[in-house]
């Protein structure tokens, strides 16, 4: 009988695998390799050891332009040791160039890499959803946050929460992460239709 | 629909916005109902948005993106309560990865308003309104929006617009408390383990018990559940809904309530949104690190075996009607209630016929006691097991069954009297029982074999499951409403408390030495026993009176004459040798094979209308008549029982139909239901299930005062016990205490 029950149950795990591919917090992030608007690779693999942002963004995209006239990005990141700290960019959209992501870096002038997904493969990975949807690695590979950057959708708080900046700031203190997950908000991200 | 049907709109309250290359995707309006209002009166105010064809707006919970809708009031001189939000729809990207909710063509938001009492001239209503207007790329929109409405000495309505708001309004899912729909919902564990997935049932059930009418395509939809970070039903059966969902990996400070919209009926019947609010359970972290593996976690028996050790403290203190019960408390509950079952009346002759075997075991095969004890054991868990299975396959196919469910059959209530006849002729020594080939060498007492012993253990099951005693309601009913795995474990609970008397005799050194010694009066003994097994039959065949009617009983009575008659002729055949004996046998299979076919036949037999029961004035239980009675003033009883329900008969008889008992009616004018469970009744296992039974009897006294909060009394009960329930319901009721009563009902009344 219990024979039985363990099979069964380790059948589920393997045949449920796929359900569980998203970027679930407490769990390891989905490998991935992608090319930024250069040309150049980036790998989660090697970038361990350092905690990892990474923000789905997409230009077109109302809720990200609100945050890129905010500087909310480039001022989240300042407030991070440059040296422990990675902040890459995924664009999943479908009709996004590496042209288009080069030229709206240089136009809002933001330092880190644009990382290219137009076929949404790391976006799915991820369970992307939304832009911006964020997500912070820690050294080990983990997922500890998942979710919008901050509590403020409609950008009208004066009292806003930076839910990346705590849970970076809680990580590189060695502390728990006060909010694990939150709702995130935005555009959908704009998957190519498969 | 022009705006020159709403002539008087102003072009102030007409807003357009998200201009996508210079064309809006959105225009909204500021709508009132009426075009006058009187001070203290009440109106609606809303904002009408249009859409582009192909473009959408948001619902409070916009789904995985998107944002909601928002409409903010500034309205001097009157107040504006909630938004409405009329049901929504759900959109879905191409490849199914991204789901949002809300609304495409033409929406009304809108909200009910009431003018101050002292407002003058005229009323100024503002609205901004702020929306994400999304095709594939979204735009947001904010717009201003304003008009004014004249006060006046009267209320005046605009036709035109009251249509548009009635239209609103019947998009807008109601709450069940305004349907009449009862919603329950049974989690498959106590709590929910954050970033875990879990599982559960709900069941609805329309007013009055009607049937659910059917549901198609996005039937549900969920608002934003704090602690939950997905949940989704499946339909599972006439209202029922496989619920699967998914804990966020933080805790909440709250306990998550399961909250969102089901939308019953089809395009073609028409659509009734229903506001479904239920509470499900606390979120817990998962067992220390927030690194836990993801995948369901199955819970031990060890683990509950555990939890039970703090809790058995409390267990004199906790009610049983207590519905929230964990499943370490089920357990304990299903072990005592299986002990208990063994002192009632259904289980009782069993148990004395065990004894007797005992008895004579113990002198003549000492060494074998232990093993016969675990074979009866096992015979008791075994069964168990078998009627747990059962339960999970008829639940898997959709339908409810509880707890005694099989007596609803009428074959089986054949099979179990000509078991229980066959017996009481192999008491009386008609035949004998031969397992080992040694029945007439008689240097074994092969009566007692260890198959036989088994064979006990499988009859005191069949003939406990009609009985219900203290605490086995509470058990049962939490394991009904549970997974597969804590229906297993607390029937195996359940098996093991029944057969514990004589396992203690077994374990107990020096105990079964203390029986008394055999001779004589045992034959003697056993006949008698044959005779309280026969006893037992008369109260089957008159359930089966109630399931199928004077014809049913006759057929049952004419198969177990056949039944004697066959085993009377297997008997003759073991004095016999050879062919003839093959023969002898062969005749008795004939005999009970023909006469099965021939009588135990049950189809379209239904019982005449009987009189009402022993109990005084009662009407079959409504909803909708519990309702008006209780509207009426009138304390409600309600009697959930059944006609092979041994104890709800022993209450029947011994209690409600006290004379002291129905003056205590009389006096509180109580109105007596009663839901009789002897055939299927959907409605009766939903009401059952609702207060976390499976089985009856169930008493419930509901007041006037409190009608959502019955009191549930106990499976046992006693005179004092009921006309106390019974005045406290009454003297809650509204209209007496008007008479200066002094009774705290929130405290008195129900038990918590």
């Amino acid at each position: 009988m219990k024979q039985i029950f363990t099979a069964l149950s380790l059948g589920a795990l393997f045949l449920g695998a796929p359900a569980f591919a998203d970027a679930e917090v407490g769990t390891a992030a989905p490998a991935f390799t992608l090319k930024d608007e250069t040309g150049k690779e980036h790998s989660l693999a090697q970038y361990k050891g350092k905690v990892v942002v990474l923000e789905w963004t997409n230009p077109e995209c109302p809720f990200v332009q609100r945050h890129y006239s905010a500087d909310t990005m480039a001022n989240t990141l300042k407030g991070f040791d440059a040296k422990k700290v990675v902040w890459l960019a995924v664009d999943s959209t479908a009709h996004n160039t590496p042209d288009k992501s080069a030229a709206w870096k240089k136009t809002e002038g933001f330092s880190y890499p644009v990382l290219q997904d137009a076929s949404g493969t790391v976006g799915k990975s991820f369970g992307a959803k939304t832009t911006p949807h964020m997500y912070v690695i820690d050294e080990q590979g983990v997922v500890r946050y998942a979710g919008a950057i901050d509590d403020d959708p409609r950008g009208k708080s004066d009292k806003k929460v930076n839910h990346v900046k705590a849970a970076v700031d809680a990580l590189l203190g060695g502390k728990a992460v006060p909010t694990a997950t939150s709702t995130p908000y935005g555009c959908s991200v704009k998957y190519k239709s498969s | 629909m022009a705006a020159a049907a709403w002539a008087e709109v102003p072009a102030s309250a007409v807003g357009t916005g998200a201009p996508d290359e210079g064309d809006p995707r959105v225009e909204a309006t500021l709508l009132v109902d009426s075009t006058q209002v009187k001070p203290g009166d009440t109106f609606r105010v809303g904002v009408r948005f249009r859409m582009d064809p192909g473009w959408h707006i948001y619902w409070k919970n916009p789904g995985d993106s998107g944002l909601e809708t928002d409409v903010t009031w500034d309205t001097p001189g009157s107040t504006v309560g909630p938004l409405q939000w009329p049901s929504p729809n759900t959109f879905r990207t191409p490849d199914g990865f991204i789901t949002t909710h809300g609304y495409e063509g033409e929406v009304l938001l809108f909200a009910q308003a009431r003018a101050a009492q002292d407002a003058t001239g005229q009323l100024q209503l503002s609205a901004a309104a702020e929306a994400l207007v999304c095709e594939v790329h979204c735009i947001p929109a904010e717009l201003m929006l304003t008009r004014s409405v004249p006060l006046g000495t009267e209320t005046v309505r605009d036709a035109e617009a009251m249509r548009a708001f009635d239209a609103a309004q019947a998009k807008v899912p109601r709450p069940t408390a305004d349907t009449g729909h009862t919603v329950q919902l049974a989690l498959d564990a106590k709590q929910l383990t954050a970033g875990q997935d879990f599982t559960g049932t709900l069941t609805v059930t329309g007013p009055g018990g009607a049937a659910l009418p059917a549901t198609e395509g996005d039937f549900f939809t969920p608002e934003r559940i704090e602690g939950v970070a997905s949940v989704a039903l499946t339909p599972a059966g006439a209202g029922r809904f496989k619920l699967k969902g998914k804990a966020e990996p933080d805790v909440p400070g709250a306990e998550p309530r399961l909250t969102g919209v089901l939308r019953l009926g089809t395009a073609a019947s028409g659509y009734q949104p229903l506001a479904v609010d239920v509470a499900m359970a606390p979120v817990v972290a998962a067992g220390g690190a927030v690194a836990a593996a993801p995948g369901v976690k199955l819970p031990s028996v060890k683990d509950s075996i555990a939890a039970v050790k703090p809790v058995a403290a409390v267990v004199p203190a906790a009610a049983p009607a207590d519905s929230s019960v964990g499943l370490g408390l089920a357990l304990l509950f299903a072990f005592l209630g299986g002990a208990l079952l063994n002192l009632m009346p259904c289980v009782f002759p069993v148990l004395a016929l065990k004894a007797y075997g005992f008895t004579r075991m113990v002198q003549q095969e000492q060494g074998r006691v232990a093993s016969h004890a675990a074979a009866y054991a096992g015979g008791i868990i075994g069964s168990m097991l078998l009627l747990a299975g059962a339960v999970l396959a008829v639940r898997a196919g959709g339908a409810s069954v509880g707890w005694g469910f099989q007596f609803q059959e009428p074959l089986f209530v054949a099979a179990v009297s000509a078991v229980l006849v066959a017996f009481a002729l192999n008491l009386f020594g008609v035949f004998n029982v031969g397992m080992d080939g040694t029945a007439l060498a008689g240097k074994v007492d092969s009566s007692h074999g260890l198959l036989h012993s088994a064979g006990e253990g499988v009859l005191a099951v069949v003939l406990a499951t009609p009985c219900s005693a203290p605490l086995l309601g509470t058990a049962v009913g939490f394991a009904f409403a549970a997974g597969p795995l804590t229906v297993l474990a607390v029937f195996t609970a359940l098996g093991l408390g029944l057969a514990l008397p004589f396992c203690v005799l077994v374990l107990v050194p020096g105990l079964a030495k203390k029986l008394p010694k055999p001779g004589a009066w045992m034959e003697r003994f056993k006949q008698v026993l044959g005779f309280a097994l026969l006893a037992t039959t008369v109260w089957l065949v008159w359930v089966m009176g109630g399931l199928a009617g004077v014809d049913g009983m006759a057929r049952l009575l004419a198969f177990l004459v056949a039944v004697g008659l066959g085993t009377w002729v297997y008997g003759q055949s073991q004095l016999q040798e050879g062919g003839r004996r093959l023969a002898s046998v062969a005749v008795a299979v004939l005999v009970l094979v023909g006469a099965g076919v021939a009588s135990l036949r049950f189809d379209g037999l239904a019982p005449e209308a009987r009189a009402s029961s022993t109990v005084a004035r009662t009407q079959p239980w409504d909803s909708a008549a519990v309702t008006a009675a209780l509207e009426a003033g009138q304390p409600v009883f309600i009697d959930f029982t059944a006609d092979w329900c041994l104890t709800c008969k022993f209450n029947e008889r011994t209690v409600l139909s006290r004379d002291e008992v129905r003056a205590a009616f009389t006096e509180h004018q109580v109105a007596f239901f009663v839901a009789d469970w002897t055939r299927r009744d959907a409605r009766i296992t939903a009401k059952l299930a609702e207060h976390g039974r499976a089985g009856v009897p169930m008493y419930l006294v509901l007041s006037p005062g409190a009608p959502d909060r019955p009191e549930v009394l106990p499976e046992l009960l006693t005179a004092d016990l009921v006309v106390d329930a019974v005045k406290r319901a009454a003297e809650c009721s509204p209209s007496r205490r008007k008479d200066g009563s002094n009774i705290v009902c929130a405290v008195g009344f129900p038990r918590p």
